[in-house]
């Protein structure tokens, strides 16, 4: 124990290692600094990061030469000498400051405030432009593409002014609220709290109870399990625009953010690419050849399900953590109780690009389903569960957890970080049809993802915060913190005429 | 670039333009902006609003009573009789609101209008804005609040009108400002951004805001949530008996989210003490928040009330609260929807601000400008404050609420009430309406 006193004044004498020891302010800063250096608390650092393949502008500027012409000549004679009142322009953000103003009007500065078309109603028209809406797809729309487009770039949280635009719900996510807490915090620390919020997971299986043997001692090896810093991974991306430069954005970023990126086995071994972050997806084909990655690989996903080939896996490379790839295919239920039985403990549930199983089921259905089928039998804790398809904005994450998952794997939301292009439905995962920019660094992709990343975190740390909860662990199959469209108005309007199902 | 203050002729220009142009687009000169609206403010409700500023009446030819959402207040719509039974449509149709319902020794305030004006603090918007509200509000014996950024002094003119806002970053809170107001308001949350305190960013953080405020200027302010003495409604208790030594006349209004168990929230605030319980949806106006949380967190105002407003009527004291629904409460017939599904009243925010002028761009937050609105109203820009005039907002605002009373009017002579107060949770006297409206 040590004492602090003034630096001219002699203190008591306190206990050491080595007999009494005084430290002076002086002294005491400076162990403290040292200390405080050696702490660390997660963070992404971002850096902004701007477009190689910049999307469509949001509006189209027309500006008719002769009205505005017209309108100058006559400005000019009537303010003459007044030259701060001839040229001032209806933008405050530029569109008319180009050398020639409104002659040459600069439509990528428009933000839509129609300032312009109140003021200069008959010689000024501001339109979206039916380019930037085409983005995408009838699932991923234009909207989810243009936010994260700009979560990529900035790595902030994207804020507005002005209330909600859109619908008022929905299908899919968008039929899906979060619950809030009123006053409850997870912690009284910073700003607003949530400094202090975990947004870290542990892939692998616990066991639902430990067993000691007469004297005492744990008669098992305790849990495995891999801790990444958030709640979500990176899955492959499609083979069609998949090369080694993505494939190294992909690992680079994983592992600076401390997450996983799954990768298909030939890939990781072709490029070279075995490492901690690195989750080869092996074929069913080719199990002998688990146990040869090395270079710190932790986890290994099986693509399918196959009992005996599971347990060649697990016995030939029993240092790792081998987990199932699974689609919501037809049966998947009694394929998925099937799976845990085994002992796997990683189930990688796969819906397509939109979210949907064969079945045609959502994931914020077939997901919950997943959990409960768990949870009912007794064995949610054993297994931990990912999930690929339909998470492509950032509140999907907390809302897919809700839903049961411990993380999501992360698939178009990467791609579009990346600038990609949709040219046609993207559901389907072996045909989806994009493409990439043809000028894409490293440097650059990797800052993308990482901000896209920070972003999402940033955005999770928000929802966590409004419910008061501590640590996203938390939250998984927490579905007392969704609501849900359909319940919340069958609750409101029943009794309410013409109301489905309600109605008086 | 140095932005200073516009020459008079400048000024003069500018407003001109804009007010004709706002004229020119009321009256439908122009074809509607393509660019103008969304499925909640829809372009034909935008340029409706602003022909009631023009006018004080309602469109002809637009749509001036729901959005496009397909969900909510879009698909209710009301019961009305048969024509031969509709009252005749008169001032004695009362709209009045009572605000102290308690039976408690304070001041039994009402307002001629069954709602009133939202929190907007200086700073989010500017003083002109709030002048033209504060000046309007007191001609229709109604209120607007502070928002939590202080009382800018002009206001004082108007202070029998102007409620003072008492929120998580306490800016601006003074016992002056406490004891000058009839109503004070604890805002615990706001819809737009429920459970993530407030945020005024550095751009619009300016010398002037900086001082109302007690902060730094050009510096980022943000609340946090929630109020951090508070954990328990006997927490709020104590803010509120802490109130009542400050101004023992004053009101005690208070603003919450809707979380799922408002119902229980809105109970413990009425034994806290609360005079006033304003929900506030998720839909609501803001200034500057998350897109994120716009949505997603809490639930919309339309699937909150019927559950507050029937869980008060269990507990035996719905008729000793005002309870008060905002948060995309867009126009007469919201407000009347409102009050059919439990509310007492509504508050407004966002109509005024589109009664002004505001085309909903959503770059009130500072835009890729840095300077806020560039129609004046959400900035304190030292120049673009100048295009949106006080007296010129106060008379579209009173226009506007003359047309809004006249709709609701009408919607109660046609429901065969003679008050609103008798539409109070009627909800047999809504409809459901399939599909997009």
């Amino acid at each position: 124990m040590q004492v602090l006193q003034g630096e001219t004044r002699g203190g008591a004498n306190v206990s050491g290692g080595n007999g009494s020891k005084r430290l002076t302010i002086a002294e005491f800063a400076a162990r403290s600094a040292g200390r405080a250096d050696e702490y660390h608390r997660y963070n992404i650092d971002t850096v902004e990061t701007k477009d190689v393949q910049p999307l469509p502008n949001r509006f189209i500027v027309k500006v008719g030469k002769v009205g505005l012409a017209k309108f100058l000549f006559k400005e000019t004679i009537q303010y003459w000498g007044k030259w701060d009142v001839i040229t001032s322009r209806p933008c405050t953000y530029g569109v008319f400051s180009g050398p020639v103003g409104g002659f040459n009007p600069r439509p990528k500065l428009c933000v839509g405030c129609l300032r312009c078309t109140v003021q200069h109603p008959e010689f000024t028209t501001i339109t979206p432009n039916p380019a930037r809406a085409a983005l995408g797809d009838d699932y991923v729309t234009h909207l989810h593409i243009s936010a994260i487009d700009e979560e990529a770039r900035k790595g902030t949280i994207p804020v507005r002014g002005q209330g909600y635009r859109g619908k008022f719900g929905g299908p899919g996510w968008e039929g899906m609220f979060t619950d809030m807490s009123e006053i409850v915090r997870p912690s009284r620390d910073g700003i607003h709290g949530r400094e202090l919020i975990g947004t870290s997971v542990d892939l692998g299986s616990k066991p639902m109870s430990l067993e000691f043997d007469d004297s005492g001692v744990l008669t098992e090896a305790g849990p495995q399990m891999v801790t990444i810093q958030v709640p979500f991974i990176f899955d492959a991306p499609p083979a069609s625009i998949a090369t080694p430069k993505l494939h190294r954005i992909y690992t680079k970023t994983a592992a600076d953010i401390d997450t996983l990126v799954a990768l298909p086995a030939d890939v990781v071994r072709s490029e070279g690419l075995a490492s901690p972050e690195v989750v080869p997806i092996i074929p069913l084909t080719a199990v002998a050849t688990v146990a040869g990655f090395g270079n710190g690989t932790r986890i290994i996903e099986l693509d399918g399900w196959d009992a005996s080939l599971y347990l060649e896996a697990t016995t030939t490379a029993p240092h790792l953590l081998v987990g199932v790839r699974m689609s919501f295919a037809d049966g998947w239920q009694k394929q998925l109780l099937e799976v845990q039985a085994a002992g796997v403990p990683i189930i990688h549930l796969i819906a397509d690009h939109h979210g949907l199983g064969v079945d045609g089921g959502f994931v914020m259905d077939t997901l919950r389903e997943a959990h409960m089928l768990l949870v009912d039998a007794g064995v949610r804790d054993t297994v931990t569960l990912l999930g690929s398809g339909g998470v492509i904005a950032a509140d999907h994450l907390p809302k897919a957890i809700i839903c049961g998952l411990d993380a999501v794997a992360l698939d178009l939301p990467l791609l579009f970080a990346l600038q990609a292009r949709a040219r046609g439905d993207l559901s389907d995962r072996d045909d989806t049809p994009i493409k990439m920019p043809r000028r894409l660094s490293e440097q650059w992709g990797t800052s993308r993802l990482t901000n896209l990343s920070a972003s999402w975190r940033d955005q999770l740390l928000e929802i966590l915060g409004a419910m008061g909860i501590r640590e996203v662990r938390r939250l998984r199959g927490e579905m007392g913190r969704g609501m849900w469209q359909t319940d919340l108005e069958a609750e409101a309007f029943a009794g309410i005429e013409g109301f489905p199902g309600g109605g008086a | 670039m140095t932005v200073i203050k516009p020459s008079e002729t400048l000024e003069h220009k500018v407003t001109n333009l804009l007010h004709e142009g706002f004229n020119a687009r009321a009256f439908g000169k122009y074809r509607l902006p393509e660019a103008l609206g969304d499925s909640r403010w829809t372009d034909e409700m935008i340029v409706a609003t602003w022909y009631m500023a023009e006018t004080g009446e309602v469109p002809p030819d637009l749509n001036y009573k729901t959005g496009k959402s397909n969900g909510g207040f879009d698909r209710l719509d009301f019961k009305f009789l048969d024509e031969q039974e509709w009252l005749e449509h008169s001032d004695a149709l009362d709209t009045t609101l009572e605000l102290n319902r308690r039976g408690d020794e304070r001041d039994k305030l009402s307002c001629d209008l069954p709602f009133y004006g939202g929190g907007m603090s200086y700073g989010s918007v500017s003083l002109n804005v709030m002048m033209a509200r504060a000046q309007n509000s007191a001609k229709w014996n109604t209120y607007m609040s502070t928002g939590e950024g202080g009382y800018p002094e002009p206001l004082l003119e108007y202070k029998d009108h102007v409620i003072t806002q008492v929120a998580t970053g306490y800016f601006g809170v003074e016992e002056k400002y406490i004891q000058s107001t009839p109503i004070v308001e604890f805002k615990y949350a706001q819809g737009a951004k429920p459970g993530l305190g407030g945020h005024l960013l550095a751009a619009k953080a300016g010398e002037e805001v900086a001082k109302l405020r007690g902060s730094v200027a050009h510096v980022s302010l943000f609340s946090p949530f929630p109020f951090h003495s508070t954990y328990s409604v006997e927490d709020h208790s104590k803010h509120i008996d802490w109130i009542q030594t400050v101004n023992p006349d004053a009101l005690i209004a208070v603003k919450v989210s809707t979380p799922h168990d408002v119902d229980m929230v809105a109970v413990g605030s009425y034994y806290a003490g609360a005079h006033i319980i304003h929900l506030d949806g998720s839909y609501g106006g803001t200034g500057a928040a998350p897109e994120l949380a716009k949505k997603v967190i809490a639930t919309p105002i339309e699937l909150a009330l019927p559950k507050v407003h029937d869980f008060l009527i269990k507990e035996g004291v719905r008729d000793k609260v005002t309870l008060i629904a905002s948060g995309g409460v867009r126009t007469a017939d919201d407000v009347a929807k409102a009050i059919a599904l439990g509310a007492d009243g509504c508050v407004l925010g966002t109509t005024d601000l589109v009664g002004i002028g505001c085309t909903r761009c959503a770059n009130c937050e500072g835009g890729p400008s840095g300077r806020g609105c560039p129609f004046g109203i959400t900035t304190t820009d030292v120049e673009l404050q100048e295009y949106m005039q006080q007296d010129w907002g106060a008379q579209r605002l009173d226009n506007l609420y003359k047309a809004l009373q006249w709709r609701l009017r009408d919607i109660l002579r046609k429901l065969g009430l003679s008050s609103i107060k008798e539409l109070v949770g009627r909800r047999d006297l809504l409809r459901y309406i399939g599909g997009d409206p």
